[in-house]
């Protein structure tokens, strides 16, 4: 794990921006990577939120004041990112966002990087149908496997009420895959 | 050590010789049960081979240098663009200020419309008491009390179950 603090630092300073910021992409790439591709669903749009996640931590950085944790900041750049880009998504296409998660499931049966079977796609159009905020939570606890805490800072959402969040889920999505 | 050979307890023949091989049998089970949960603990996404190790972020999208060609153009545009304000915010003398009335409708609706407000049905009721809204404030075309009775009549089966205060609409 890297020095947080001293990493902020370097990428505040001109000389040593360049190559902290290479170190906080390589660091937290993979990770944001997944959180942004369970939102977007297809790897070309979770590719280029990827980019626009870090082209906004890059040019915000002077602005970061270090209340919460870097990657709990990133996370919820990354998270706003995605949300905003299928909201714009589906304003292009004409469709309401439930219109454009049905059209994003139907299209993940010819993704080539969807190499999921039919629980898993089932899986997908059972999280489709929860609120944002707990598929959110759901993704981030039982696929990401993030701490509580963590998504707690960004969220920010009581812990209470994320462990509420999680077991609505959970009980939606059971439900929903023993259903036919 | 010597407790021991006290002991008047005894146990089955090999006990502790299998007790390892059933104490893993009995964990693989648990782990087993857990895993059980009908939810997959995949959920099949992938990434294109070495995409990971190929990504870089085109911060370069980001100039600056454009920018400042414009940088000139911008002034003197802001210049003209300061004259007019002052201009305008001299001689127009508005007296009342700008109140919610002012707002066109269609800038309110298109508000709604593009705002994620984010509220709940709960939320709403918080804000807007069930009291002070009538049927007719959501309505385009207002409902008559007899266009209404002459639809419970038509629709609803037994009318007298709905308690109505027949009195209020006499």
């Amino acid at each position: 794990m890297i020095a947080e603090e001293a990493l902020v630092n370097k990428l505040k300073e001109k000389e040593s921006q360049a190559k902290a910021f290479e170190v906080l992409v390589n660091t937290y790439k993979e990770r944001l990577y997944w959180h942004i591709r369970r939102i977007v669903l297809n790897h070309d749009d979770a590719d280029d939120v990827l980019q626009n996640t870090f082209i906004k931590v890059y040019k915000n950085i002077g602005g970061f004041k270090g209340d919460s944790k870097l990657y709990s900041w990133m996370y919820r750049i990354a998270t706003n990112e995605s949300l905003t880009f299928l909201k714009q998504k589906s304003k292009k296409m004409g469709i309401s966002d439930e219109e454009l998660k049905m059209s994003l499931i139907e299209n993940l049966q010819s993704d080539v990087y969807f190499e999921g079977d039919e629980i898993q796609l089932k899986l997908q159009k059972a999280l489709a149908t929860l609120p944002d905020k707990q598929k959110l939570v759901f993704t981030m606890k039982y696929f990401q496997e993030m701490k509580y805490e963590e998504i707690s800072e960004v969220l920010e959402t009581s812990v209470g009420a994320l462990k509420a969040s999680y077991h609505l889920a959970v009980k939606k999505i059971e439900t929903y895959l023993k259903a036919d | 050590m010597k407790k021991d050979h006290k002991n008047k307890f005894k146990t089955p023949e090999g006990y502790f010789d299998s007790f390892h091989e059933r104490l893993m049998d009995k964990i693989n089970e648990e782990e087993n049960e857990q895993g059980k949960s009908i939810i997959p603990k995949s959920d099949g996404f992938s990434v294109p081979e070495e995409y990971f190790d190929t990504f870089k972020v085109e911060t370069k999208e980001v100039k600056v240098v454009q920018l400042k060609s414009y940088k000139k153009f911008y002034y003197s545009a802001a210049a003209i663009a300061a004259i007019f304000i002052l201009i305008f915010g001299l001689t127009w003398k508005t007296d009342a200020p700008i109140t919610f009335e002012d707002l066109v409708s269609a800038e309110i609706d298109a508000y709604f419309e593009t705002t994620e407000l984010d509220m709940s049905t709960y939320e709403i009721a918080e804000v807007v008491s069930l009291n002070s809204l009538e049927v007719n404030d959501v309505l385009d075309n207002a409902l008559k009390d007899e266009n209404i009775l002459e639809y419970l009549d038509e629709n609803v089966e037994d009318i007298e179950d709905l308690n109505l205060d027949y009195n209020y609409y006499e």
